[in-house]
């Protein structure tokens, strides 16, 4: 049996006087991608906040590679885990080349740009990049935040929206390919054909989890049109 | 590509130069005298306009980076202003006191610049960073009213606060009374210097910059009370001048990128020479009605600034 490299119980977040999470429970192995989906606001982007230590006002236990994300430093939880935010921001025109010099290693950012159809772009700027394009420069950031993905969680935040059909396929194949590595990915999307091939779901619905497992047992006909009203 | 490393060698150069041009330039007239009196009379003002335009640079750079705004400044967000209260409210109570310790007025100064930063921190804490800089501007306008308040109600104060408000006081820099903020000046800005990492990381957003490692709260933390160091000793030195902190950033920025690495000390270098370059044009091209270091520098710096903003994408 794979190692647990995240788990979650009881886990609830309050923001604002109003509670956006409320007793979440979910378990990542290695090995193994987790979709989270769920209506816009559901709570898919706090638990993933909550789960990469970025809101330390979080109740209930928290494991991240056996240790509480809420209380361990910054530059220590680097080392165990990445994150992709949903709207990657830069507050200066960086270039890729700059970029990658942000990250771990710029061979391997390269590497990644280059991997999801960036290659040969070091001297071109962000601002001068499709909407699509600096969602993946901002993505290989943190793949490459990953390193070996071995016993690490990848924590990616809707990574594929604003990608084009190849993008989104070389994104994915990235995915699951941390996984094999023997990473735990905890992946938040609003594609359902994508969350039906992880190894487990999780559906939100108003910061509660609705159903978990696997996507054929959790992702059921009459759950889809309960939640997002459709067939 | 741009290269910071031969930027940065030129920009030192330049401001060696310009460092001994500002030194043989003044109202009596060109050269260092007979025996050296003018260049002895002018070393502390340009010690202390090279000292402060560092700080003044690098102070901006360092806001701007923490507040992920290019339009942030000590200067517009109330941390001048902050600070030559302090000086206004020492000099108010205690007058005599101050002349007595050197060490009171740069202390009053960091006071006065913390606080201000403090109230910034915390009167914008949860807000946006548009909404952060308007409590700055707030600040700025309650901090340049109470020193006006004491300038009128202390006439033994008014010449010397007009003077500090008008950015006016390098002309009565002395080697004795600059010594402690022009240290003051160099221990900020090797200190911010340090930080060029972190805010590297914090450009992509508190989330990402935490999850590549950074302390975000330590990051803020240190900008903060540097940012307040930097523009004490600076206000020690010139009184409030508004616009270096705000022009020495961009124009590092357009020359070798946005890293901080390269950035800061070519801001702190800009800074530098902007200052310096004001304060020589003024003292030199109307001898007989100095202008003073803001003035010019906004003279110089704001046609400059426009044109930088409306070329580059930030």
């Amino acid at each position: 049996m794979s190692e647990v490299l995240l788990a979650a119980l009881r886990l609830s977040v309050d923001l604002a006087d109003h509670t956006v999470l409320e007793g979440v429970a979910l378990t990542a192995s290695a090995g193994e991608v987790v979709g989270v989906v769920g209506a816009n606001g559901a709570g898919k982007t706090t638990l993933l906040r909550a789960c990469a230590g970025l809101l330390p006002e979080a109740t209930g236990e928290l494991s991240l590679s056996g240790i509480d994300p809420r209380r361990t430093a910054p530059a220590t939880l680097a080392t165990l885990r990445a994150y992709g935010p949903q709207h990657p921001t830069s507050a200066w025109d960086y270039t890729l080349a700059e970029l990658g010099q942000l990250a771990p290693s710029a061979e391997a950012f390269h590497r990644w740009c280059a991997r999801f159809g960036l290659g040969a772009s070091a001297t071109r700027r962000l601002s001068e990049l499709s909407g699509g394009e600096r969602k993946v420069a901002h993505l290989s950031l943190s793949f490459c935040a990953l390193g070996d993905a071995y016993g690490k969680v990848l924590l990616l935040d809707e990574p594929t929206t604003a990608l084009d059909l190849c993008r989104a396929e070389l994104v994915a194949r990235a995915v699951r390919a941390s996984a094999q590595a023997g990473a735990a990915v905890l992946v938040a999307t609003h594609d359902l054909a994508w969350a039906r091939t992880c190894d487990q779901v999780l559906v939100l619905s108003e910061g509660r989890l609705i159903a978990a497992g696997p996507p054929e047992t959790a992702l059921t006909a009459e759950l889809v049109r309960a939640t997002w009203g459709v067939a | 590509m741009k290269r910071p490393a031969g930027t940065l060698a030129l920009a030192a150069l330049l401001l060696a130069l310009l460092a001994l041009a500002a030194l043989a330039c003044g109202s009596a007239g060109l050269g260092w005298g007979a025996n050296g009196e003018l260049l002895i009379l002018r070393l502390p003002r340009v010690l202390a306009a090279l000292a402060a335009g560092l700080a003044l640079g690098l102070g901006g750079a360092n806001q701007q980076g923490v507040f992920r705004n290019p339009l942030a400044d000590p200067g517009l967000t109330g941390v001048f202003g902050g600070a030559l209260l302090g000086i206004a409210l020492l000099l108010a109570g205690a007058t005599e006191f101050t002349w007595q310790h050197r060490w009171a007025l740069p202390t009053a100064a960091f006071a006065g610049a913390l606080a201000t930063s403090a109230a910034l921190v915390w009167l914008g804490r949860g807000r946006s960073t548009a909404k952060l800089l308007l409590t700055g501007l707030g600040l700025n306008a309650f901090t340049a009213a109470g020193t006006l308040l004491l300038a009128a109600r202390f006439p033994e104060a008014r010449d010397i606060l007009i003077n500090g408000a008008a950015g006016d006081w390098l002309g009565s820099a002395t080697l004795e009374l600059a010594w402690l903020p022009i240290l003051g000046c160099v221990l900020a800005a090797l200190l911010l210097l340090t930080q060029a990492s972190a805010l590297d990381r914090l450009a992509l957003g508190e989330d990402m910059a935490f999850c590549l490692g950074t302390d975000v709260a330590q990051t803020r933390r240190a900008g903060v009370l540097l940012t307040a160091l930097a523009a004490s000793a600076a206000v020690c030195l010139v009184g409030q001048v508004a616009f270096i902190g705000l022009l020495a950033p961009h124009l590092a920025r357009a020359l070798v990128g946005p890293r901080h690495r390269a950035m800061l000390p070519l801001a702190g270098l800009l800074g530098a020479g902007l200052l310096l370059l004001a304060d020589t044009l003024g003292r030199s091209l109307w001898t007989h009605t100095p202008v003073s270091a803001a003035a010019m520098t906004a003279l110089l710096g704001a046609p400059a600034f426009i044109w930088i903003a409306s070329r580059r994408h930030e």
